[in-house]
């Protein structure tokens, strides 16, 4: 019985995730239709958007359970318990000062991918310092592009924030469980 | 690594580059040559225990930037989406305008 039931939760998630996948692939589809000039992809788009708090969760989760993956990492070596306190409030506290108490889910998300980016970075950078006398020039090589894309990745996650939040609360709020029209 | 038998005795030679080509070298016969095919393979092994170690580490990290590069991608697209959705419209694939009329 047990086994039929973790047989059902496998196949409802690998469902969930192809049906994820597959509204993730329209709604670039419909990006790029807009981004031509195809105007009448947009009333899809929004309706896709409002199913999103959703949808935006089925990806933040898998990127928390990285970034515990990559806690216990660094909790692997000396002072490792220090580690696991002091990782997760860092980054509870940059999700508070980037997001607030009640971010948007677009935010929410948005915020997120930086703590989720900020993490990365730092744990590459960590990871090449403590290793750099014994690697070898491939390897530093390897370790260093790493590192530029980790870095990329986080530059362009702040950047986009900053953008929704210069663009103000009408685009915040489309992606919201109920849609408001504040800008009227 | 090889070791070659000619009139039953056994000839121990090494593969090495030399200029951009694989060339044998020939190392010798008897206990001096069974030493340095020991010390040969010791060394092999440690660079195979190596590259298996270093191929790891890189699936490691892999496994450990794909979910977080899939948020990064996701996250991009709905700001998009949400941008698109409110009106706004990227210019030249750089600055983000309000259309006219929203």
């Amino acid at each position: 019985m047990a086994a039929d039931g973790g047989e059902r939760k496998k196949r409802r998630q690998e469902s969930t995730a192809q049906e994820s996948a597959a509204t993730v692939n329209e709604l670039r589809a419909l990006i790029v239709r807009v981004r031509d000039g195809d105007e009448r992809a947009v009333p899809r788009l929004r309706e896709i958007l409002r199913k999103a708090p959703e949808l935006a969760r089925r990806f933040v989760d898998p990127a928390i359970q990285t970034e515990r993956i990559i806690i216990e990492s660094f909790a692997g070596g000396d002072g490792g318990q220090v580690v696991r306190e002091v990782l997760p409030r860092t980054l509870e506290a940059l999700r508070i000062e980037l997001g607030g108490w009640s971010p948007s889910p677009l935010e929410r998300l948005l915020v997120e991918r930086i703590a989720a980016t900020w993490l990365q970075l730092h744990y590459f950078e960590t990871l090449y310092a403590q290793n750099m006398d014994e690697m070898k020039i491939p390897q530093g090589e390897f370790h260093q592009k790493r590192i530029d894309r980790a870095h990329r990745r986080h530059l362009s996650a702040v950047k986009t924030l900053a953008q929704i939040r210069k663009m103000g609360p009408a685009v915040q709020i489309n992606i919201a469980e109920k849609q408001v029209n504040t800008t009227g | 690594m090889a070791w070659e038998e000619r009139g039953g005795r056994r000839y121990y030679y090494r593969s090495v580059h030399r200029n951009g080509r694989v060339v044998k070298e020939y190392i010798g016969t008897g206990p001096l040559a069974e030493a340095t095919a020991q010390l040969d393979e010791a060394e092999r092994r440690k660079r195979e225990g190596e590259a298996r170690a270093w191929k790891e580490e890189r699936r490691r990290m892999e496994e450990l930037e794909a979910p977080i590069e899939e948020l990064c991608e996701v996250g991009e697209m709905f700001a998009r989406a949400a941008l698109i959705a409110a009106g706004y419209r990227q210019h030249n694939r750089g600055q983000w305008r309000l259309r006219r009329g929203c």
